[in-house]
């Protein structure tokens, strides 16, 4: 019943404290006003007219208002608190996505980060505003009503003394059966579930196979087997709060018709009888009112497990820009040599004792067939990928000592610019996007930029020009654009002078692979380039090349001697032209 | 990002927003929650019927209770009070019956209506007049009218559901205790009317604009979280993440400030409903007090009785107002939905067919999307004389993917004409499939068996000729590696299968349909070059004798076509053999230079 992850919360506990001495004011008015209503039953019955009675109508009003602003304040009080927690979970979540980026990313999926940080983050604090207090009220409202009852009644008190545990069985019993039942059909289940959207999202393939319209009565068939199947699993379900329901009417009715017969025999005085009546349904509450939150309040409980699983709380705080630590730029002189560096994905090793030295402005290609590391290199060149083994050393300056260097710090984010396959651009204006990276530049810098990456034609088919929104939801621009966007990003801001690109050209038609290449070539003269890619033209325009086998290095050399030497490079351009002349 | 405009049968880009301007109030308008309820009415009935039979019961509970033990010490014999004991016994074990009975009626009701929903929402998906924005991409759309249907359901169980049954519940308290006393009836009416019809209207007024703008809010800072946090790199590149944090967290208070004034408004309201009830128990008392205290033979009984029975009615009333104001949320779903065509019911087969041989001819063909300022085709003649294979080349945009849908029947031309066998493309309607194969640039696998995935190509084909298809597009190892060989489970979207393999599965699935013509719209662009180029030799193998239409990006196997067309403009810009165009052409040999890799060529 209780939530280890749930104390975990910073002043969990001394909020259910404050909510259990809250409960104990609610419990007291629940006594008062079931006192008063007796009270005023009791004189109205005997025949006093309303006025004599009239305290305790007013008594019974005052109590049952009480309760209600108790409930009140409660409340307000939880939801600051609620508030706090949700607020320090997601912005530690977002800290870390911030800190550790595409890979962390990716290994959630953006969808899953976005959902878990608004979505979950909301359900989160509607499973503590649900549960802190119920479970305050669950304990303590039948204590103190039992301990209230016995002394006026001890029948009545035996009665609902005993039937509590019996609820208790009963509920993990039936909760278990239940959950035993959906888990039987749990595959059969998702599956009916998902066969509609399944069903329209292949809608497009369908119809290409003229098979469109006879699914219609599938999909009919299809949602009526899964009415079926939730209706058995509602019926197991549903039955514990019926029983529980059934629990305490009974409970109820039996109190009553106990009081009855003793009533009849004098054995009890009608005020005492009246009040235990009253207070029956009150014991009860609490048990209902728990147990049908308790699934509502489940996707909650999943999410606060997520949430401090994707971010813990008590891990060390991130650093998103370390101001302090600073490197004079990247010249012809500087060194980075990669030693010995292995990465590990969950599954599989990515790369495995990488090493390599890059210097000064030279070009560097990474080359390889699919999944044989390429862009994990790239990933860790960029500082994404943090190795599993091995690590870098650097030396920026003149005749400098290689020193220890790390690639996932600002000091090497600062002089970089990453050129992705699908450039991200973000919902802003065209003119926010090209100066991403120098968000102060003036008109004339940006202007050289679009000149640069021939982006002139962009600008002049736009509406609003320069301010333009574009990315995501707005106007959708083809992939040479993003490409080109992208570089002028890389072209307004100088300082940058390495430049990491990884499958840039992949995806785009061969016309604007030609053009874009004509506007990259000189973006990299002056610069420290890596270029991870298949396409291999690109190689004649390189320094060196990288040629990745199996997440190892398998060649590292200048294009044309290794070429002449026909090992592994002229082993991948064998088997990538193959065929592609008669 | 799709950069390419992909080949997608069933959209027509349309501006469906247009009709917005001057329309009716939704309720009026609405053809996808009323009829529903006309016709589950009888489900729906039976569900009230219980609900109330319920709520009767826990108050007679109460009611016949609190009769019982004021009557119980005026008595001599415990005979008397047989028939309250027995009603107390009965509405004790009844009220949690009806109640069971009465959720799962509930559910089923929403779930039947659900299964009719699905089926309509499919017919309109299907429908040919299928307009979806070009925002966002078909599956999206599709996913979200899903959810749509969800959120209906929501709308009947958690909204109109418990609206209807306090409305009735409310009418039968009135008139019950209108009955026994005019001054009662009125007061009854006046108070329970506040809590039952007022407060919900109160609150839906009120909390409108309040809700709506949260909504609005809270979908913008989902946008914008999702973009930031896809373009995270280049925030951490440009070191300016703090800054991005920080002006989310100015998002999300400004969100928590309306969301917080949301509730006071809730709290405060459900305060003050809470008095009215404490008014009503007192009233009720006051009352019963005046008219039966103090009355002999056992008139006074009823006092208790009066006391007790309206606590169990609270539960009724007190969630009304904020099933009422839950409606709101649900609005933008009804309007989707309700803009969706209606599924055209004319039938679509038809009855001509396409002369042998099955050339492919365009003469003079113009197109423009609507909405759109600038014709995508411009006057584009091309004929294919069956069995060609070739090749259509062209910028992101350039319209190849048009000049395929064209092709297909999807789209007609606004001027011109589009023929295979003679016959006017877009007249062959559903029936086209058995002339046209098409394989998309993302091989769509259905959450099925692999056989029922390959048997959309052709359901009567048996299992022996599905093996042989799978063994000539080359997966006969994939085939062994399943654990239950054709029989197995496609997972989540078919993420056991490699992007190569994903392909090749298109393909068998083009082979066992048999159709004289394949359309290949960009299918390698997210492979590599080898798995590319294997894929190739398949598809010329098993495709020897068949027409053949790639829409490629690159030039990386074209000199094994017929011929390659080079689509520019809106029009073929460049027309010829793979080989005579290398010897004529200045521009194919520079591009062709560089798709063979600079000097390594």
């Amino acid at each position: 019943m209780l939530d280890k992850n749930m104390f975990a919360l910073p002043g969990a506990s001394r909020m259910l404290a404050v909510l259990c001495f809250f409960t104990l004011l609610k419990a007291a008015s629940v006594v008062g006003q079931a006192w008063m209503l007796a009270t005023a039953v009791d004189l109205l019955r005997a025949g006093s007219p309303v006025v004599d009675a009239a305290f305790a109508l007013a008594g019974f009003l005052v109590c049952f208002m009480a309760r209600q602003a108790i409930v009140f304040f409660q409340d307000g009080l939880l939801e600051r608190y609620a508030d706090a927690c949700v607020t320090q979970l997601r912005s530690s979540l977002l800290q870390r996505v911030f800190a550790e980026g595409p890979l962390f990313v990716g290994a959630m999926g953006t969808g899953n980060v976005v959902t878990l940080a608004l979505e979950g983050a909301e359900q989160v604090e509607n499973y503590l505003r649900l549960v802190l207090p119920k479970i305050a009220g669950v304990v303590i409202i039948p204590l103190v009503l039992l301990a209230f009852a016995f002394p006026f009644d001890w029948v009545s008190g035996l009665i609902m003394l005993v039937v509590f545990p019996f609820i208790i069985f009963y509920m993990v019993l039936l909760g278990k059966t239940a959950k035993a039942e959906a888990d039987k059909q749990h595959d059969e289940f998702n599956r009916l579930a998902n066969h509609f959207v399944d069903t329209l999202r292949g809608i497009d393939t369908l119809k290409l196979f003229g098979r469109g319209a006879d699914r219609g009565e599938e999909v009919f068939a299809a949602s009526e087997r899964l009415r079926r199947a939730t209706m058995k699993t509602l019926r197991t379900a549903i039955l514990s709060g019926a029983v529980l329901d059934l629990f305490a009417t009974f409970s109820v009715a039996a109190v009553a018709i106990m009081l009855g017969f003793r009533l009849v025999d004098g054995s009890i005085a009608f005020f005492p009888a009246l009040l235990m009546l009253i207070l029956v349904p009150e014991y009860f509450k609490p048990i209902r009112e728990y147990a049908s939150d308790y699934h509502a309040s489940l996707d909650g409980k999943t999410a606060l497990a997520s949430l401090l699983k994707a971010a813990p709380l008590d891990a060390p705080a991130l650093r998103l820009a370390e101001p302090g630590a600073s490197y004079p730029p990247w010249s012809a002189s500087s060194v980075l040599e990669v030693r010995g560096v292995s990465f590990d994905y969950a599954d599989h090793r990515g790369l495995e004792g990488v090493s390599f030295s890059a210097r000064g402005f030279s070009k560097i290609a990474i080359v390889g067939m699919s999944g044989s590391g390429k862009s994990t290199l790239a990933n860790v060149v960029g500082g994404f990928a943090k190795p599993s083994e091995g690590g870098f050393c650097a030396s920026f300056g003149d005749g400098e000592e290689l020193r220890p260097f790390d690639l996932a710090s600002d000091a090497w984010r600062r002089q970089v610019a990453y050129i992705p396959q699908d450039p991200y651009l973000f919902h802003a204006s065209l003119r926010d996007n090209i100066a991403f990276y120098r968000p102060d530049a003036d008109d004339a810098a940006v202007a050289r930029a679009i000149e640069a990456m021939g982006l002139q034609s962009l600008v002049e088919q736009l509406p609003q020009g320069l301010d333009t929104p574009i990315g995501e939801g707005a106007r959708a621009l083809s992939g040479g654009q993003a490409q080109r966007i992208a570089l002028a990003r890389a072209f307004l801001d100088p300082s940058r002078r390495i430049l990491i690109f990884d499958e840039p050209t992949a995806h785009l038609d061969i016309e604007t692979e030609l053009e874009l290449k004509e506007r990259m070539l000189p973006l990299m003269e002056g610069r420290l380039v890596f270029f991870a890619t298949h396409r291999l033209h690109w190689i004649g325009n390189m320094d060196a090349v990288l040629v990745m086998e199996d997440g190892r290095v398998a060649e590292f050399g200048a294009p044309d001697e290794l070429l002449a030497r026909g090992g592994a490079l002229t082993r991948l351009a064998e088997r990538t032209l193959e065929g592609g002349r008669r | 990002m799709s950069h390419s405009r992909e080949f997608a049968p069933t959209v027509q880009r349309s501006n469906a927003a247009s009709g917005s301007v001057c329309r009716a109030p939704l309720w009026r308008r609405d053809t996808w929650i009323k009829p529903f309820f006309r016709q589950y009415r009888r489900a729906l009935l039976l569900a009230l019927a219980l609900g109330l039979a319920t709520f009767v019961f826990a108050a007679a509970l109460m009611f016949t209770s609190g009769y019982l033990i004021s009557g119980a010490p005026l008595v001599v014999s415990v005979l008397v009070l047989n028939v309250p004991l027995g009603l107390v016994r009965l509405c004790g074990v009844g009220k949690p019956i009806l109640n069971y009975f009465e959720r799962l009626a509930s559910h089923d009701w929403v779930l039947r209506m659900t299964s009719a929903l699905r089926l309509r929402l499919y017919r309109a998906a299907e429908s040919e007049a299928m307009a979806f924005g070009s925002k966002r991409s078909t599956g999206d759309v599709l996913g979200l009218l899903a959810q749509d249907v969800g959120h209906i359901q929501n709308l009947y169980l958690r909204t109109l559901f418990p609206l209807a049954l306090g409305g009735i519940l409310y009418l039968a308290l009135v008139v019950c205790t209108g009955v026994l006393s005019f001054q009662l009836g009125l007061a009854i009416l006046v108070l329970t009317g506040l809590a039952a019809v007022a407060a919900p209207l109160i609150s839906v007024l009120a909390n409108a604009a309040r809700e709506a703008r949260r909504k609005q809010q809270r979908a913008r800072l989902y946008d914008t979280l999702s973009d930031n946090v896809l373009g995270v790199a280049d925030w951490m590149f440009a070191q300016r993440g703090a800054d991005y944090l920080a002006a989310h967290e100015d998002a999300q208070r400004a969100l928590r400030a309306e969301q917080r004034r949301i509730e006071r408004f809730n709290r405060v309201r459900d305060l003050a409903l809470q008095l009215v009830f404490g008014a009503i128990v007192v009233v009720l008392l006051a009352w019963a007090g005046t008219r039966f205290g103090g009355l002999p033979d056992g008139g006074a009984n009823w006092v208790a009785a009066f006391a007790l029975g309206f606590f169990p009615l609270i539960e009724v009333f007190a969630p009304l107002s904020s099933a009422a104001q839950e409606a709101g949320a649900y609005r933008d779903s009804i309007e989707r939905l309700n803009d969706l065509p209606d599924p055209d019911e004319t039938p679509r087969a038809t009855h001509v067919a396409p002369r042998e041989p099955l050339d492919i001819s365009l003469e003079g063909v113009q197109f423009r999307y609507e909405g759109e300022a600038e014709d995508t085709l411009r006057g584009l003649s091309l004929r294919i004389p069956f069995g060609q294979k070739i090749a259509v080349l062209g910028r992101s945009g350039a319209g190849k993917s048009t000049l395929a849908s064209i092709i297909r029947g999807d789209l007609v031309p606004q001027q011109g004409s589009a023929m295979l066998g003679g016959v006017p493309c877009a007249a062959l309607g559903d029936g086209m499939a058995r002339y046209l194969g098409v394989i998309q640039q993302r091989t769509y696998l259905f959450n099925a068996t692999l056989l029922d995935n390959l048997r959309i190509g052709n359901p009567d084909a048996t299992e022996t000729e599905v093996r042989a298809a799978l063994v000539r597009v080359g997966l006969d190892e994939l085939l062994e590696r399943l654990p239950q060989g054709l029989h197995t489970m496609v997972d989540e979207a078919g993420k056991r299968f490699s992007g190569g393999e994903r392909h090749r599965i298109a393909l068998a699935r083009v082979l066992l349909q048999g159709a004289p013509v394949v359309i290949l719209d960009e299918p390698f662009a997210a492979l590599d070059p080898i798995t590319e180029r294997e894929l190739l030799d398949t598809l010329l193998d098993v495709f020897a004798d068949r027409t053949l239409i790639l829409i490629t990006h690159h030039l990386q196997g074209v000199s094994k076509l017929d011929r390659v067309v080079f689509i520019a403009d809106g029009t073929v810009s460049l027309d010829g053999a793979p080989d005579d165009l290398e010897r004529e052409s200045v521009y194919y040999r520079r591009l062709l230079a560089l798709d063979r890799g600079g000097r390594l060529g």
